[in-house]
């Protein structure tokens, strides 16, 4: 909760997960470009479970959401090895079962998340997402894409984040994401590289 | 040794039963998937030359590694050896029931006691428990807890995860008389 308070409100939080993991070797090979992938998990108590479905998010979210981009960001950062190592990022948010998907939403889909996030980062691309209503312990997969050319297809990635007791049924599991290379053996091509592709084209060649 | 991934899972606990933790409790794992040395092999009588080849460089491999995700004195320990479905739990258990394994930890770690661990065989993403204990006084009962991992992707029918852990404290909020109040 120190670290917390470096910016931004103090808040509560219960829990902190970080799940990193280090390709050594894919298809029995070591990867040209090996990467560090990373997700780390908050768990946070849901400032609006319970509430009906009119209730007015934007107090909560400018209160809470700055200092859970900039923790979580900095654990990203020191699990990584520094900022200028990462080139992939992502987020997502697991909402216990007394909540709405809505409130994982307002705590990562708006500036006082996702702009931090990105500028702690120092990436430019739209971060991508995933988000799941669960009961505590389930598993959610991270999409992760370039920070800066979000099109850049070798890295489109994902990596997991799971928290064994959460969330519970009044708690949301806020996740940052991020990865320091492409996939392992990454061969499908890229915008610059493909054909035209149209059904039209297809079914000349078929013919 | 042919190791395909390293994961590491640290967790914090910053409140426990409606309090502050304060410091935040820390439990690092660092788990290897390697290939079992032993896969589509039959049964194997002797595994003798296996642990040879393996245990003394997987423990070396994860111990350093352990102490740093931790970042802080161990003061609790335990392993696990997660053997994929076409394995035998006994090819596991080789790798990690030898002093030339839980020596790289228990010498990182300052560490004097037999080490808690886990055996199980699975599919990949098993959920497992890994039991820890205090690293120089199995009995001090403060230090008896267990962390859950899964992790995505391993192991394959051909793979044995292995993995340490290390707690920096014992369990948050302990609050349980000692063993000797009960002698």
């Amino acid at each position: 909760m120190q670290e917390v308070s470096r910016f931004g409100a103090d808040i509560t939080i219960r829990k902190l997960s970080l799940y990193r993991e280090e390709t050594v070797t894919e298809a029995g090979q070591a990867p040209a470009r090996p990467a560090c992938r990373a997700s780390v998990a908050a768990v946070v108590t849901n400032p609006w479970a319970g509430t009906p479905a009119t209730t007015d998010l934007s107090a909560a979210v400018s209160e809470l959401a700055p200092p859970l981009a900039r923790l979580l960001t900095d654990r990203l950062i020191d699990a990584l090895g520094g900022v200028d190592r990462i080139e992939a990022f992502g987020k997502a948010a697991i909402v216990g079962t007394a909540g709405e998907i809505e409130h994982g939403g307002a705590l990562i889909h708006t500036p006082y998340f996702g702009n931090l996030v990105r500028e702690f980062l120092q990436g430019e691309s739209i971060i991508c997402f995933a988000d799941s209503r669960a009961d505590a312990g389930e598993t959610l997969v991270v999409p992760m894409w370039h920070k800066e050319h979000a099109a850049t297809r070798s890295h489109y990635q994902t990596v997991s984040a799971r928290v064994p007791d959460a969330p519970r049924a009044d708690e949301i599991v806020v996740i940052a994401a991020a990865s320091t290379g492409p996939r392992p053996h990454p061969r499908i091509g890229d915008r610059t590289t493909d054909p035209a592709i149209t059904a039209q084209i297809l079914e000349a060649v078929r013919s | 040794m042919n190791v395909r991934k390293i994961i590491t899972v640290v967790e914090e606990i910053l409140t426990e039963g409606g309090r502050p933790v304060s410091p935040a409790a820390r439990v690092a794992i660092v788990a290897a998937v390697i290939e079992n040395p032993w896969a589509g092999q039959g049964f194997v009588e002797d595994l003798g030359p296996g642990i040879e080849d393996n245990a003394s460089a997987v423990g070396e491999l994860l111990a350093p590694r352990v102490m740093a995700a931790l970042d802080a004195p161990a003061e609790a320990y335990g392993k696990a050896a997660i053997v994929g479905l076409n394995g035998e739990i006994e090819h596991g258990s080789a790798l990690i029931h030898t002093l030339k394994f839980g020596d790289h930890f228990r010498k990182a770690a300052n560490a004097t006691t037999l080490l808690p661990a886990v055996e199980k065989r699975g599919p990949a993403g098993i959920v497992f428990d890994i039991p820890l204990k205090h690293i120089t006084d199995a009995t001090i009962r403060s230090h008896h807890q267990t962390v859950e991992v899964r992790l995505a992707d391993a192991p394959h029918p051909g793979e044995i995860v292995i993995a340490l852990a290390a707690a920096a404290q014992g369990r948050p909020q302990q609050r349980l008389a000692p063993l000797t109040t009960e002698q």
